[in-house]
């Protein structure tokens, strides 16, 4: 296995070879006895949240549609404004890098996607997302998986200061690793550490996740932090544009960026989770939606390449989703409030290209907002027995629907 | 085995206040909780003077234009205001013998939670927290009908944008479901009508100056849970506060905080002589005449209040508080103030920046490998700087002891007591790693 990582690296390093072969050494010899690298053909799992609820009748617009252009006239795109799909469909403008990729057929695009009774509000909409139950429980549906895997603190990483719901276990949780990589002590307090982090049968549930998350800030420093002095892997075939890629350096470009670093390095991790705030457009929602979407669009397609570079392009499969779509209508601030379904990607080389699901129909709103035609739970189905392994209904429990998203 | 009162007075010197300073701990113990929780409970609020002169709070007019020369040093006045004013209520809480009225306010900024990031004014900002604050153990009711006219908090949610023609329902919606009701307590109608009370309003963005604009907004009657009425904002903030659901919704919150996330979701027995010993009930009881300081002592004097079960993670302000008021620093004139302020920031909490309207997280979410990156690393520097003289001036076989009682802490654990006892010699090392044990980074 860490042949194969040092030929991944040596490969992509290209005339730095040396420099690189370096530090993956100094990896390799921190951890002889550290975790394994993740071996080839393992499927990997992005996930990427949109916060504030993505208007997703901009995002995949219905430009053909009259009812559009009457429903929310101060807000719809023009036919030459947007990037035709089919289907009537078609793709913001802003998102040239999801164009290309529907265009190879590693795009999927789930409609209509939400949960029966929408709940208009982010913290109980994302709460419902993220722990995928309707009502109200502690852990999040990641976080539930991880529990039924065996302990490794590499097993899923949020990049991020604090711990997203979605990775909350009942006892162990995700990772959280902030953009900066992580700097430990060193010397005695670090023994020191090393022994008021230990395990103990008599801390109750706060103090053992206080520990652990001691503990495992030593072991993933130990490793990750060599792998973040690397050059990213390089985006190979990406055609580059004047000026560099459109979007810039964003943050969510900096996270898939670390993320894409890690995955070279061979990290065992399985389920990553990035995201993008911003998306509460309340008001002026065109130029801010379109340079949120163009960011995301952008960050996802070089990923991508950087995958492709290094051989785990098939690996990887991406899902993008935010806690609801927005209302049809515009308000008079030139936004839309708060609203009911939206659409889901789902990007991959394993994915089945084209449309999933059905379209909301805009003539039979129900209270001026969307239908909602599918659940995401049977999103999640297809992402946890395609990507993961895992039946369903080990992690949703009393939930059997998924949808046909993966190729076999 | 560690007394329940000695667990009873460190949460309420942690929870409800912010951590001991020297001396304080012990001093607590030996007066007994109930003496403890009445002084801290009846601690009041110092006499702050005119802050907004002190710390130059000052209207900087309206923003400049684009590229203009004037915009720099309006934006340079900007940034030092904001950190006068971060600085400054960090000094208040480190500061003062009995912060309850500042923990009290702290918990407010968490419920009506707005946020600089998108007000972008200090003086907006500073005079939210300074309502907040006027109200903090005050009468709920009065709080409401203030704060729905607060500059901040209606720019932040949108409300001057809401007009009678085509409503924003952004503020309508968060006045029901976080600032007074709770979820599934209103319907959509609702929030509708509600809009359109609370349509017209114009903030001035550099002054917080809030008026009603007849003109933008809607007149006539509204329905709302089932009442019609000429509702205008403060009215209907009124009205909201003295529902059922209200009197419910705001001991839940409470309890969420100053108890646990699980206590608070308990719910009241049916029978009357079960009901009697509900902690839940107790709470909800005190808070039937909206009186903010009664409901706060029927909580700390509660069952739930002393039920091992109900540890708590400290947040990351709580933290840093409770070590500085330790360590005996103060925020605006330690070595490194905007490092201070970075290190809230990164680990996600500085005050006046709350994530979103749902203020912030609690428990797990805070306990993270970055966040015990920065804590470590954090706690190294605080205590290079801090007065360690509680430890060096105790023997070294008393210095675990002391350690306990100089932070606050209930009892440590086998596992750090280990760890203790190869840095007895060495009191920044020891008082590093307990400040960054399990038995502190959680309020057993």
């Amino acid at each position: 296995m860490k042949d194969i990582t040092r030929r991944n690296f040596i490969k992509l390093s290209g005339a730095s070879a040396v420099a690189v072969a370096h530090s993956l050494s100094t990896y390799e010899f921190a951890h002889a006895a550290g975790p394994r690298p993740l071996p080839a053909g393992t499927p990997i799992l992005v996930i990427v949240t949109l916060n504030g609820g993505n208007d997703g009748l901009n995002t995949v617009v219905p430009y053909l549609d009259s009812n559009y252009k009457s429903l929310r006239p101060q807000l719809a795109y023009k036919e030459d404004q947007v990037l035709p799909i089919g289907d009537g469909l078609a793709l913001n403008e802003s998102m040239t890098g999801f164009k290309s990729l529907w265009d190879k057929n590693q795009l999927a695009i789930v409609r209509g996607v939400g949960y029966p009774n929408p709940d208009r509000s982010h913290f109980s909409s994302m709460a419902i997302w993220q722990s995928a139950s309707r009502t109200p429980i502690k852990t999040g549906w990641i976080g539930r998986w991880i529990e039924s895997q065996p302990e490794n603190p590499f097993l899923a990483i949020s990049l991020g200061s604090t711990l997203p719901a979605l990775f909350q276990g009942e006892k162990r949780s995700g990772t959280v690793l902030p953009l900066s990589g992580l700097v430990t002590p060193t010397g005695m307090i670090a023994k020191d550490f090393a022994k008021t982090s230990k395990k103990t049968k008599l801390d109750g549930q706060l103090s053992a996740s206080a520990a652990r998350s001691v503990r495992d800030l030593f072991t993933v420093a130990d490793v990750v932090s060599p792998i973040l002095k690397n050059p990213a892997p390089p985006a190979a075939d990406l055609p580059t544009v004047i000026g560099g890629n459109a979007g810039g350096e964003s943050n969510l470009s900096a996270q898939f960026e670390t993320v894409a670093k890690l995955i070279a390095a061979g990290v065992p991790t399985r389920v990553w989770s990035v995201s993008l705030g911003g998306f509460d457009t309340h008001a002026n929602e065109l130029s801010a939606q379109s340079l949120l979407l163009g960011t995301v669009s952008n960050s996802i397609s070089k990923f991508m390449s950087q995958m492709r570079t290094i051989g785990r392009s098939r690996d990887v499969t991406i899902m993008v989703y935010s806690e609801f779509g927005r209302r049809v209508r515009a308000n008079a601030s030139n936004g839309t409030d708060h609203g009911t379904s939206g659409p889901v990607f789902i990007i991959g080389e394993r994915v089945v290209g084209g449309f999933h699901g059905e379209q909301p129909p805009l003539n039979r709103l129900k209270d001026g907002d969307l239908a909602v035609t599918t659940d995401f739970r049977s999103v999640y189905g297809s992402v946890l027995e395609g990507v993961l392994y895992t039946p369903v209904d080990r992690v949703i429990s009393g939930w059997n629907d998924r949808l046909a998203l993966f190729t076999a | 085995m560690v007394s329940a009162e000695r667990l009873a007075i460190a949460r309420l010197v942690h929870r409800v206040g912010f951590g001991p300073k020297p001396g304080q701990f012990a001093k607590m113990l030996k007066q007994g909780f109930k003496v403890s929780a009445r002084q801290l409970l009846k601690s009041g609020l110092p006499d702050y003077g005119d802050v907004k002169t002190a710390i130059g709070i000052t209207d900087l007019g309206a923003q400049p234009k684009p590229n203009s020369e004037a915009l720099r040093p309006y934006n340079v006045a900007k940034d030092a205001q904001l950190r006068n004013m971060s600085l400054w209520w960090l000094d208040q809480m480190v500061g003062q013998e009995h912060p309850f009225v500042e923990r009290m306010t702290w918990f407010w900024h968490g419920h009506w939670a707005t946020s600089y990031s998108k007000v972008y004014e200090p003086l907006l900002m500073f005079d939210h927290i300074a309502r907040l604050r006027k109200h903090a153990i005050g009468d709920f009711s009065q709080m409401c009908e203030e704060m729905i006219l607060d500059g901040a908090l209606i720019y932040w949610l949108d409300g001057q944008l809401n007009t009678a023609s085509s409503p924003n329902e952004n503020l309508s919606r968060e006045l029901f479901e976080l600032f007074t009701l709770g979820v599934n307590q209103y319907s959509e109608t609702d929030v509708k009508e509600a809009s359109k009370a609370l349509s017209g309003m114009r903030v001035v963005k550099n002054s917080g100056l809030v008026t009603k604009e007849p003109r933008r907004s809607y007149s006539g009657t509204t329905t709302i849970l089932g009442t019609t009425a000429n509702f205008e904002s403060a009215t209907l903030a009124r009205f909201l506060s003295m529902t059922p659901a209200c009197q419910s919704f705001i001991p839940e919150r409470l309890t969420y905080r100053f108890i646990s996330p699980a206590s608070s979701m308990m719910s009241i027995p049916m029978k009357p002589a079960a009901q009697k010993k509900s902690s839940a009930y107790i709470i909800k009881q005190a808070f039937e005449t909206r009186q903010i300081l009664p409901t706060m002592e029927a909580l700390v004097f509660s069952e739930s209040f002393k039920d091992p079960i109900n540890s708590q993670v400290k947040s990351p302000v709580e933290w840093v508080v409770s070590v500085f008021r330790a360590l005996q620093i103060t925020p605006s004139t330690c070595s490194q103030p905007d490092v201070l302020l970075k290190l809230l920031d990164t680990l996600g909490q500085r005050p006046y920046f709350p994530p979103s309207v749902g203020g912030w997280p609690a428990d797990e979410a805070w306990l993270s490998v970055a966040s015990s990156q920065n804590l470590i690393r954090a706690a190294q520097v605080i205590v290079s700087e801090g007065d360690l003289s509680p430890l060096i001036k105790v023997p070294k076989q008393e210095r675990v002891d002391a350690l306990a009682d100089w932070l606050g802490v209930v009892e440590w654990s086998d596992r750090t007591r280990a760890a203790f006892d190869g840095a007895l010699r060495d009191p920044a090392r020891l008082t590093a790693l307990a400040i960054c044990s399990p038995e502190y980074l959680v309020s057993a």
